[in-house]
């Protein structure tokens, strides 16, 4: 080969090269590279208890890695003899949206930007009729005189669609009625956000960013362990409290006590109470069949 | 090698050299470009404020006189008979139109309970022989810590929920077999003179993906 081909031949490979490089360029944006560990993690169902735990550490291990604090993530199974069901009383709900942001600290949200897992909808006097809402009300003072206020988030399905479109089965029903995803699964496809009639479903469309000092570091696998971007996440009534037996977030910062959940089996909770002796409820869209757990009644 | 296969390759035809430069030259402009991240950067996202913590904050919507106690703090203000006569009922004073005159001294107490001020006689819940002690329509005599009897006693289909958990928030753990629960009383919430809720500001709303031209935002979708 002759030095001018030589000369040739390798200004064009490197040009051709460093066009490659440039084209990946936006990968340099990617915060979060896939480790081998997570590309080989097989199917949540088919884990045994060995594999979970090695899983759980990997996960404690890159929440530190990106947050400088050491979580606790658990796998929680869910309990016998539970189906819970959450009930709203629209008498009582002043609007506050303490709600939303409590959600949002439990549960490890990205704040730039910020995913709500909660919609708090400001509705007329007299009408269920959601085209009617508003979502982003901002008055000095709440609840304002003619209206009243719903907060929605994942009904919880006990006829999910979003469960049925799932193209890789990363959601899932549990037996204590949670709809979880398993966020090393999904794919971002974002059916199931198509398929909720509720939009409680929420994407990452960006990298999420938690502020360090404000973590929750009492994760659950199927939980509020940190996502990352093109994953899909939602509400899963707590899961790291209340398969341990406590009350959701939601509930326990709602000043005017609208909030109510239990386990619908037992018939001493107060859920059973509500269902039992309230006259009237209203599951959102439920001509749509998609047979919600979540109750709206009033006090009458 | 045959000669002639070397010199009438395509590649060393004077045209295909000039297309073949000007190739190269597009694709290293393109790397610069890309390299510099000339076009096509994904919009930036605005900032958006952290909440401020009170919205975050379980505290019930006032302090009742039991979680004064309980903190341990000064409770002069509390005491009756600091300026009352033990076993002298104190008078009450009416307006021409049967409102109640609150007393300048307690000058805090502003009365707002029952619709059109119905409930305006202090003593349909204080015992006026006992200060420090309710009293109920029904003669039962009772400790202020109690005062959920006193309301229930009035607003019974209330109580009755109150107690269920259907009423007022009950925090901690839904299974009670695993841990336990704080309810909140009456006066956790209710201000006893004036019960009806006041108004609070709301926690920020929704937040768009990407910085929005206000005219063009469309409040329903908030995403």
């Amino acid at each position: 080969m002759s030095r001018r081909s030589f000369l040739r031949t390798s200004a064009v490979l490197a040009s051709g090269l460093a066009a490659l490089a440039a084209s990946l360029s936006p990968l340099r944006e990617l915060d979060d590279y896939v480790s081998l560990e997570r590309f080989m993690q097989k199917y949540y169902k088919e884990l045994t208890p060995d594999e979970m735990a090695k899983v759980l550490k990997r996960i404690e291990r890159e929440v530190e890695r990106q947050y400088g604090i050491r979580p606790h993530v658990r796998d929680l199974k869910p309990m016998d003899g539970v189906e819970f069901v959450y009930a709203l009383n629209l008498t009582r709900c002043i609007g506050c949206r303490k709600c939303v942001h409590a959600c949002v600290q439990e549960n490890n949200q990205s704040r730039t930007p910020e995913i709500q897992y909660i919609r708090v909808l400001r509705m007329p006097h007299g009408s269920l009729d959601i085209e009617k809402a508003e979502h982003n009300y901002a008055p000095e003072s709440v609840p304002e005189k003619g209206y009243f206020y719903m907060p929605v988030q994942c009904q919880q399905c006990k006829n999910p669609p979003c469960v049925k479109v799932c193209p890789v089965h990363a959601t899932w029903q549990e037996t204590d009625g949670i709809t979880v995803i398993d966020y090393d699964w999904c794919i971002g496809c974002r059916y199931c956000e198509a398929a909720c009639p509720y939009w409680a479903r929420r994407f990452n469309f960006t990298q999420p960013s938690i502020p360090k000092d404000r973590i929750n570091p009492d994760m659950a696998y199927l939980g509020n362990r940190p996502r990352r971007q093109g994953v899909m996440e939602k509400c899963h009534f707590c899961i790291q409290r209340t398969r341990v037996g406590r009350y959701p977030a939601c509930l326990e910062v709602c000043p005017a006590g609208a909030r109510k959940f239990g386990n619908i089996l037992d018939p001493n909770s107060e859920v059973a109470y509500i269902l039992r002796t309230k006259r009237v409820f209203i599951q959102l869209k439920g001509e749509l069949g998609t047979s919600p757990r979540f109750f709206y009644y009033f006090d009458v | 090698m045959d000669d002639r296969l070397l010199t009438d390759r395509k590649r060393d035809q004077p045209k295909t050299i000039l297309a073949l430069r000007g190739l190269v030259v597009l694709f290293g402009a393109l790397a610069v470009a890309f390299l510099m991240n000339l076009w096509g950067r994904p919009a930036p996202l605005y900032p958006i404020p952290l909440v401020d913590p009170a919205f975050l904050d379980t505290a019930t919507n006032r302090r009742s006189y039991a979680d004064l106690v309980r903190a341990k703090e000064d409770l002069s203000d509390f005491d009756c008979y600091a300026c009352h006569e033990k076993n002298k009922p104190p008078p009450l004073r009416f307006d021409e139109h049967q409102n109640l005159l609150i007393p300048r001294e307690h000058s805090d107490i502003v009365m707002g309970h029952g619709e059109h001020g119905r409930n305006n006689n202090c003593f349909n819940c204080h015992n006026e022989t006992n200060l420090e002690l309710l009293q109920t329509r029904d003669g039962r005599v009772l400790k202020f810590q109690d005062s959920p009897q006193l309301c229930g006693s009035c607003h019974g289909p209330t109580y009755e929920d109150w107690e269920a958990g259907a009423h007022g928030r009950i925090s901690g753990y839904w299974d009670r077999e695993l841990g336990l629960i704080k309810r909140q009383d009456c006066v956790n919430c209710h201000n006893p003179h004036s019960p009806t809720f006041q108004g609070r500001k709301p926690a920020p709303g929704p937040h768009f993906l990407h910085e929005q031209v206000q005219a063009s935002a469309d409040p329903a979708t908030g995403h």
